[in-house]
């Protein structure tokens, strides 16, 4: 109802009007073939999942398959893409009406997120093969979980602070006004968190990518658990030397991405746009030609005035009905002993698992003790100084392009592209290339490790150099402040809030990397390094699960602690000592 | 409603020469108060009937501005009469108390020729104006507590008794931070008070069917919703009610008409300007036909001429009675806008909040905010907003037996210098409305001020004037640096929580304290946010002053001297 209003009301740019010429039927094409497409596509799906699911698959190198492999890698991250966004409205609404639930979801959901979801990925896959009789489906759903896994934190957090920021007084407007849960869910609450929810899902699903990838082409010493889909053909291409494949694979990840960016996210970011809390009408609105086509297509508003209105209004007006007769008390009281039962269960679950875990933790050897601890110490060093080395080129460059606008402009789209490419669909390639160079895995885990980390830095350096004010720029001119005074002064304080921001990014990256990065095989060779990602996937391997749970805890342990000891302080001094106020 | 009874059963007839025999009978102060508990019109008509010399026995015992209206009820030579036979002390204390205005009139007229050029009206109604007999809302002994982190609660409203009666429109005035809002929240039902109770037609709010009271909010910050359409907005509350998609386009559409923005029906609010975007807000409160329509502080946040437009049309819909609601409570920390529209005014007190004072407006619409009856009541208003102690609907209630803490008025030291200078300049001292206007400052903005350089004792604030102290005049001529020495002297011997610092931190031995303590020591007294305040404004005061330094990274403070002596000293050798 409200898209049809804004339809007619929207100011269009030249395409738009030259398109309102053309006879209705014919701008209602490209939804069709849209359409079409899906459905297409959707067919195609379920003739894998129905036929393939038992046997393994080959992986070809045909070109022709590419864009059914494209789909395969497309699917699996809407799925669980889809799976996210419900428990991402069910966990923020929850954590944000119940304050009891609330003291135990968000440290929960704190750790959750800062956990490397990688590190899971062995035993994973493991036990979901071992779940489900066909081992095709078991891996499929194994990856759906390691992707839903990756990319739900954040987009819950986001929904989640969103709903506690809601303004007081819009919250009063809606209790005087006795709205209904439901109104107020689909008027207030899911308006106010849609900007920060598209966003996040943007993040969420270009690193999803990161750990489709990985499950794609994971491989358990000579087990094979690949997927058919853009991963395992880089990684077989690569494997086979093939050249001309690896290129025309990389090609359909870019083209992939760009389009996925083109069709769902710019006209998801112009939609959201009228979500926008502001008080006055911003000068430049994103735009984007596919919403414009969605916003005239009569098709399209039809279909909506037949379907989503009239159920939307039906559930409305019952609901707000039911809710200025309602008499809550006894509903709370139910609901609340349900809840006590809920968590009663949880809590012995929890307990249950703990205690398992513990009595197979005693299992471990003092061989296997010091092997973990001696890789926790290897990968940890490895990360930071990759940070480091990352932070060494990054911020000079960072720095040298963001103080430079038009530079700036245009290194920013470069760099994107570059970046939207995930670091986990290069690993087989580079080290093909460095096996044939000659070095090991010692070397070549921090080119992988650097290859998934720098991006992110080098992305913040530049918005932070480009954000330093000019009239600071301009003290420092007058003053006289140069070289080591001027990064001492201006430079570094300026982007310190950002640089940490890519840091703690980096970082959370490089730790998921470092499973990818340790270990691997190629040409039925396997290749590895001291590490505890080697250690985990070694593991898995051989069926050590005492030393696998032992590995994966201490990764996960470590993680949380140092982003609670090293980044989150580092993040709080920036936001509050080096915060650039205007 | 006591106050009423002598009078009320002769007036329920009609009996005006009763009424008139009954009050001549009373003692002057008992005749006063039953005068004031009646609706304003009754009190004119009374009081014109009144023989002169009941008349100036009354006069005497009412509050200046009070009489200052009715005895403009009556004609001029009948007002001198009374004037004359007043008692010459309550005489004195009358036109003592009278804004400049005000007693220029008021001298002029006792000394004008004997002509009639100021008429009066005096046809008496066959009955006069009906008593209310229930209030539309009742609050008895309503009380607000926050719950104390370490324990216990903060009083923010000290348990209070409050009428909303229909057919007037109520207005709430008080500094920032007094509980205005908090007061309206717990009227209206969005917010439960930590004890006694509000009654809506004499029924508690909880009993009441379909969801609550049938009220609506107009909102500071408009709280429209920006991703729905202009009548979208108006709708939400009649989806709420569960009416059908035509009907509530209709209501909406009406309702946008009454406020003249039926034309932007399908634009968005961001599309609008303030003022319409608070139309939008009023239209969409009027929509549910309200009882009482709530504002909380409606005109804050739009530019004066706009407040002034919009103010003007809210009371064309009211006085014409196109508005479906039968009450008005209006929160606002502006003065004249009270006085502009309000037919009774409530005053806040704060710390915690209670009434101090309850009054009705005597003047017809449409108001001139330039006639000296207006600026009687707008002076009054700030004669009781800058001295605390004046109260005067209650006597001093010290409910708890706790003695209340020292509230440090949050100003910087800047603009206490800067209000210092103004009136050092203008010969010493002037009214408050005056400097407010002159620096076009409303009251939440300049009062602060006034109350920081009356704590310092650089200033006094008496009956609505404020006026430079000595040691205020020495610090508005003094320079800079003489300035902060001035000004150290006057907080330490003013402010008890700057003493209190300044004492704990040279009883230590590295003369440095964790902040944090004294938080903990405010907490006691005020709640959180409040809490915060004090604490800014001390660190400012402190700061300022040369008593301590203070280190955001370690939260500590430390005292100024034993941290920068050598420094110091710098200063004084150089």
């Amino acid at each position: 109802m409200s898209d049809s209003a804004s339809s007619t009301r929207h100011s269009f740019p030249p395409w738009a009007a030259v398109s309102s010429t053309v006879p209705s039927l014919l701008r209602d094409l490209p939804i069709l073939a849209a359409g079409l497409g899906i459905f297409w596509g959707l067919i195609s799906l379920s003739r894998y999942w129905g036929s393939n699911a038992g046997s393994q698959p080959d992986i070809e190198l045909r070109l022709a398959v590419l864009p059914k492999y494209a789909l395969f890698s497309v699917a699996r991250i809407a799925i669980a893409y889809a799976v996210s966004l419900m428990v991402t409205i069910v966990y923020a609404y929850v954590a944000a009406h119940n304050a009891k639930a609330e003291r135990i979801m968000i440290p929960l959901l704190d750790t959750l997120q800062s956990i490397p979801v990688l590190s899971f990925l062995p035993p994973v896959m493991i036990a979901m093969v071992g779940l489900f009789p066909s081992r095709q489906l078991g891996v499929e759903l194994g990856s759906i979980v390691l992707i839903f896994t990756g990319q739900v934190w954040n987009m819950t957090f986001s929904v989640y602070s969103s709903l506690k920021n809601i303004p007081r007084e819009l919250l009063e407007a809606a209790e005087v006004y006795r709205l209904s849960w439901w109104q107020k869910l689909i008027q207030l609450e899911l308006p106010y968190s849609a900007i920060g929810l598209v966003w996040n899902s943007m993040m969420s699903v270009a690193g999803a990518w990161f750990f489709l990838m990985a499950c794609e082409m994971f491989t358990l010493g000579n087990r094979d658990l690949r997927l058919p889909g853009l991963g395992s053909y880089l990684e077989t291409a690569a494997n086979a030397g093939n050249m001309r494949a690896v290129a025309w694979g990389l090609a359909a990840m870019v083209s992939v991405i760009v389009l996925m960016d083109q069709l769902i996210w710019r006209p998801a970011i112009a939609w959201s746009e009228k979500f926008k809390f502001e008080q006055v009408e911003a000068s430049q609105t994103p735009r984007s030609p596919v919403l414009d086509v969605l916003r005239q297509s009569r098709l399209l508003s039809f279909a909506a005035a037949v379907t989503v209105a009239p159920v939307r209004e039906a559930v409305t007006l019952r609901l707000a009905r039911l809710h200025t007769e309602a008499r809550p008390r006894h509903a709370s009281a139910w609901g609340s002993r349900t809840a006590l039962a809920c968590g009663t269960a949880a809590a012995a679950v929890i307990v249950f698992a703990v205690a398992r875990m513990i009595v197979e933790l005693s299992t471990i050897s003092l061989y296997g003790v010091r092997e973990i601890l001696t890789g926790a110490a290897a990968t940890f060093l490895r990360v930071e100084f990759v940070l480091v080395l990352a932070a060494c080129w990054t911020v000079p460059v960072g720095v040298y392009i963001g103080l430079r606008p038009r530079l700036a402009a245009l290194a920013q789209p470069l760099a994107q592209i570059a970046a939207s490419v995930p670091a986990t669909a290069l690993f087989p390639i580079i080290l093909v290339a460095l096996i044939r160079v000659g070095g090991g895995l010692g070397v070549g885990s921090i080119v992988l490790l650097m290859l998934g980390t720098q991006w992110y830095i080098l992305f913040n350096v530049i918005a932070g150099a480009s954000a330093i004010p000019t009239d600071l720029k301009e003290v420092c001119n007058i003053y006289g402040l140069r070289g080591r005074d001027r990064w001492r002064k201006l430079l570094l304080p300026g982007i310190f809030p950002f640089l940490i921001t890519g840091l703690v990014t980096a970082s959370g990256g490089a730790w998921n990397a470092s499973i990818v990065a340790e270990y691997t095989r190629i040409h039925n060779q396997t290749y590895s390094t001291v590490g505890l990602g080697a250690v985990i996937s070694r593991c898995a391997d051989s069926g050590d699960f005492a030393v696998l749970l032992g590995a994966t805890v201490v990764m996960a342990t470590m993680v949380v602690t140092v982003n609670r000891l090293l980044w989150r302080r580092l993040y709080a001094l920036a936001q509050t000592r080096y915060k650039l106020e205007t | 409603m006591p106050k009423f009874d002598p009078l009320r059963e002769p007036l329920d007839h009609g009996d005006w020469d009763r009424v008139v025999v009954l009050l001549n009978g009373m003692d002057a102060q008992v005749a006063g108060d039953a005068l004031q508990g009646l609706p304003a019109e009754s009190q004119k008509q009374l009081f014109a009937k009144l023989p002169v010399d009941t008349a100036a026995k009354i006069a005497g015992v009412l509050p200046y501005f009070e009489a200052y209206v009715l005895l403009h009820s009556r004609p001029l030579e009948e007002m001198r009469d009374i004037v004359d036979r007043m008692d010459s002390g309550e005489r004195l204390r009358f036109f003592d108390e009278l804004p400049e205005e005000a007693w220029q009139q008021m001298t002029d007229e006792m000394g004008a020729e004997r002509t009639g050029e100021i008429e009066h009206a005096h046809a008496l109604p066959a009955k006069p104006e009906p008593l209310p007999v229930l209030p539309l809302i009742e609050a008895r002994q309503v009380e607000k507590r926050y719950a104390r982190a370490g324990g216990g609660s903060t009083q923010v409203i000290a348990p209070t008794d409050l009428t909303v009666e229909s057919g007037l429109i109520t207005s709430m005035l008080g500094p920032s931070g007094s509980g205005k809002s908090t007061l309206l929240r717990m009227l209206s039902g969005l917010s439960e008070p930590s004890s006694g109770e509000v009654l809506w037609h004499g029924k508690p709010l909880r009993e009441s069917d379909g969801g609550g009271p049938n009220c609506a909010i107009v909102f500071q910050s408009f709280a429209l919703f920006p991703w729905l359409t202009v009548v979208e907005n108006v709708e939400v509350p009649l989806v709420a009610r569960g009416m059908r998609v035509r009907e509530r386009r209709r209501k909406a559409i009406k309702a946008l008409d009454s406020v003249g923005l039926r034309g932007f029906a399908s634009a968005y609010p961001k599309e609008l300007s303030g003022g319409m975007k608070q139309r939008v807000g009023l239209a969409r409160a009027l929509a549910v036909q309200p009882e009482v329509l709530f504002m909380d502080e409606p005109f804050s946040a739009l530019d004066v001429l706009t407040a002034e437009n919009l103010r003007g049309e809210l009371m064309e819909l009211w006085l014409s009675r196109k508005m479906p609601a039968k009450s008005i409570f209006l929160v606002t920390h502006n003065i004249e806008e009270a006085v502009m529209l309000a037919d009774r005014i409530l005053v806040l007190g704060r710390n915690p909040a209670r009434i101090r004072a309850d009054f009705r407006i005597q003047i017809k619409h449409p108001r001139d905010r330039n006639a000296p009856e207006f600026l009687v009541y707008v002076d009054y208003i700030y004669k009781l907003l800058t001295q605390p102690t004046l109260d005067a609907a209650h006597p001093p209630t010290m409910a708890g037996a706790k003695q209340a803490y020292q509230m440090i008025p949050h100003a910087r030291i800047g603009s206490i210098g800067g209000l210092l200078e103004l009136l050092n300049d203008r010969g010493g001292s002037d009214d408050l409305y005056r400097v407010a206007d002159e620096l076009r400052m409303e009251l939440d903005d300049l009062l602060p001020i006034v109350e920081a350089a009356a704590l310092l004792k650089f200033a006094k604030s008496a009956r609505g004037d404020v006026e430079v102290t000595y040691e205020g005049k020495k610090f508005a001529e003094a320079e800079i640096h003489d300035r902060t020495r001035l000004f150290r002297d006057a907080a330490l011997a003013n402010v008890t929580l700057l003493q209190q610092m300044q004492s704990a931190l040279m009883s230590k031995s590295d003369h440095t304290m964790p902040l944090e303590f004294f938080r903990d020591v405010l907490r006691e007294h005020f709640a959180e946010d409040e809490m915060k305040l004090q604490i800014d404004t001390a660190l400012n005061w402190g700061r300022s002053g040369d008593i301590f330094t203070y280190q955001p990274e370690t939260d500590r403070l430390a005292l100024f001297s034993a941290v920068i002596p050598a420094e110091a000293d710098e200063v004084e050798t150089s």
